[in-house]
């Protein structure tokens, strides 16, 4: 587990502890208590495969905890108001727009950015290169999480499927004509391995 | 975003008492993808000091038929209504209008309950940091009607308010279109006496009532529904107008129809002039067209937005057409 960001302390003797889970085995085991109450706020996510547990205010973004928090930029935010695609995460399989969606009630979700797909060698970032889907590159991981959570349900699409998918996500530079292209090559090395 | 305190309420009615003890200083949230535009760009003169997450409350999510009830959960996401077997088959109106609301995303986060709940998109209104302090915030006056109105209503304004916002919701049409009933911790609300125009307000519910789930009877046997909508773009953008319609048939002739219009009025506007138009003839061009016109003979457009009482014409008669 990432070292959280916040310091519990023990109501019964003041021991700090970096993680919730360690103040809680301690208050169990050498306290004999039941458990202590988590304090308001504490979240528990996994992002690419890595739990974090971390102290968040009520009015911050997903998009804010994960890219000014985590330090995992590839959620862009552009618009901030849920009508690019940039901000793009994948939540417990569905593809979310983080910008308008609250840490807070991340709890217990998991999540995958475009670093996560980047590290599992997903055939996406091959096809992407080699389409030259991208010119500034801004919008990209936002598609690049769309597509994967597109192809995680649909093996399989049509040229119009992903069109589709991929409609609500903008690109300034007009690179549109590419995805669908990328997109169908990546779902091809999926399915053949 | 400003502070505000946050609540994952657990129950209904964990989450009515809690509004009960914040009156109108507390909002419930969603999916959020209204709420929080609104909040970012704090439209309202009054910003929220808590919001109730119904997301916590177990059961509110799910689509299942009964006894030829389509019941539809209020935390229900709108992409799950869209690709459902059931819901597209006996009730296409209401998947084709899930379908067709915002884009993928937003369809992953967008609920009905906050798609038929969802706040005005007047410009004016949206505007950032409540710089139009304009009737339908309490204020004096509106500003559509003298500045830019070329997305208001064509079939004038709320009378008591004279404001000119148009309701933007995809889905309000086809659950009227559909008789669909709305239930909520209270009571039970037709979809067609559902929506209200108030000052910060879109919809008959009281502060403390919340909609659970949202009842829609199978359409009879000989009957289809459809739902077609004109936006700028084909995704993202809200409806310059949209339409939903029911019709039954036999012998090729139409028997019944309900025919319901959104985003060209203050409210969704059942094109009653169309369905008593239509009955009684086959399903072609020329008697949808016919229908359309009806539709919009009491239209009064605004200075800008005349083009919409022909799109609105344009989208009866494929409704229409959609059915047959
Ligand atoms: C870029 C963009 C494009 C959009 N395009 C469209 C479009 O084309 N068509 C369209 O119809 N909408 C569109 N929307 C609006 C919105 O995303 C959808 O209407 C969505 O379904 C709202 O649902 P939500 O769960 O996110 O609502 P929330 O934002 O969570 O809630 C909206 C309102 O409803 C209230 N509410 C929510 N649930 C309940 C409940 N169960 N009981 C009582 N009150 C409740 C909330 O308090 C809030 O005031 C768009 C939004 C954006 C940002
Ligand atoms: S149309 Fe309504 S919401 Fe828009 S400025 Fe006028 S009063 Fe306000």
């Amino acid at each position: 587990m990432k070292e959280a960001m916040s310091k519990f302390l023990c109501p019964y003797c003041s021991t700090t502890f970096g993680v919730f889970e360690e103040l809680k085995a301690h208050a169990i085991s050498d306290h004999k208590t039941e458990s202590v109450p988590a304090p308001e706020g504490l979240i528990r996510l996994t992002v690419n495969r890595e739990v974090h547990e971390i102290q968040v205010e009520p009015q911050w973004t997903l998009n804010y905890l994960i890219h000014d928090r985590l330090g995992l930029t590839s959620p862009k935010m552009f618009c901030d108001r849920g009508a690019c695609g940039s901000c793009t995460v994948i939540l417990d399989g569905r593809p979310i727009l983080s910008c308008m969606t609250l840490a807070i009630e991340c709890d217990g979700t998991t999540i995958e950015t475009a670093e996560g797909i980047a590290k599992s060698n997903h055939p996406l970032l091959d096809s992407y290169v080699k389409h030259h889907t991208m010119q500034c590159g801004y919008c990209t991981p936002g598609f690049i999480t769309t597509s994967k959570a597109f192809l995680d349900r649909n093996p399989n699409p049509t040229e119009e499927e992903i069109r589709e998918a991929l409609s609500g996500n903008l690109c300034r530079c007009g690179t549109y004509p590419q995805h669908p292209k990328a997109v169908l090559e990546a779902a091809k090395n999926l399915r053949e391995g | 975003m400003k502070k505000f305190s946050h609540v994952n309420a657990l129950t209904i009615d964990e989450a009515v008492s809690i509004l009960r003890r914040y009156g109108d200083r507390a909002s419930l949230i969603a999916g959020g993808t209204d709420l929080l535009g609104k909040m970012k760009d704090r439209i309202l003169s009054r910003y929220p000091e808590a919001l109730v997450n119904l997301k916590t409350i177990p059961g509110l999510d799910f689509i299942k038929e009964e006894n030829r009830i389509l019941e539809i959960g209020a935390l229900t996401r709108l992409e799950d209504i869209a690709i459902d077997q059931t819901v597209r088959g006996g009730y296409a109106a209401l998947a084709q209008a899930a379908n067709r609301t915002a884009s993928p995303h937003l369809r992953e986060m967008g609920t009905i309950g906050g798609n038929i709940c969802q706040d005005i998109r007047c410009w004016y209104y949206r505007h950032p940091n409540n710089r139009f302090p304009c009737l339908r915030k309490g204020g004096g006056r509106c500003y559509a009607i003298e500045g830019d109105n070329r997305y208001h209503s064509i079939f004038g304004g709320s009378v008591e308010e004279g404001c000119y916002a148009v309701h933007p919701s995809d889905t309000a049409p086809a659950l009227i279109a559909l008789d669909a009933e709305i239930r909520t911790s209270k009571r039970t609300i037709k979809a067609g006496d559902f929506f209200q125009v108030e000052v910060t307000k879109t919809t008959v519910l009281d502060e403390d009532e919340i909609v659970t789930k949202i009842l829609v009877p199978r359409p009879p046997e000989n009957a289809k529904s459809g739902f077609v909508k004109f936006a700028l773009r084909k995704t993202i953008d809200f409806p310059i107008v949209n339409c939903a319609a029911l019709i039954s048939s036999s012998e090729g002739k139409v028997s019944a129809a309900r025919i319901c219009l959104n985003a060209g009025y203050v409210k969704p506007y059942r094109a009653s002039r169309a369905e008593e138009v239509i009955v009684g003839k086959t399903f072609n061009e020329a008697d949808a067209e016919a229908a359309g016109s009806a539709a919009v003979s009491e239209a009064k457009p605004l200075p800008h937005n005349g083009y919409m009482v022909q799109i609105a014409k344009t989208m009866v008669k494929r409704a229409i057409l959609a059915c047959g």
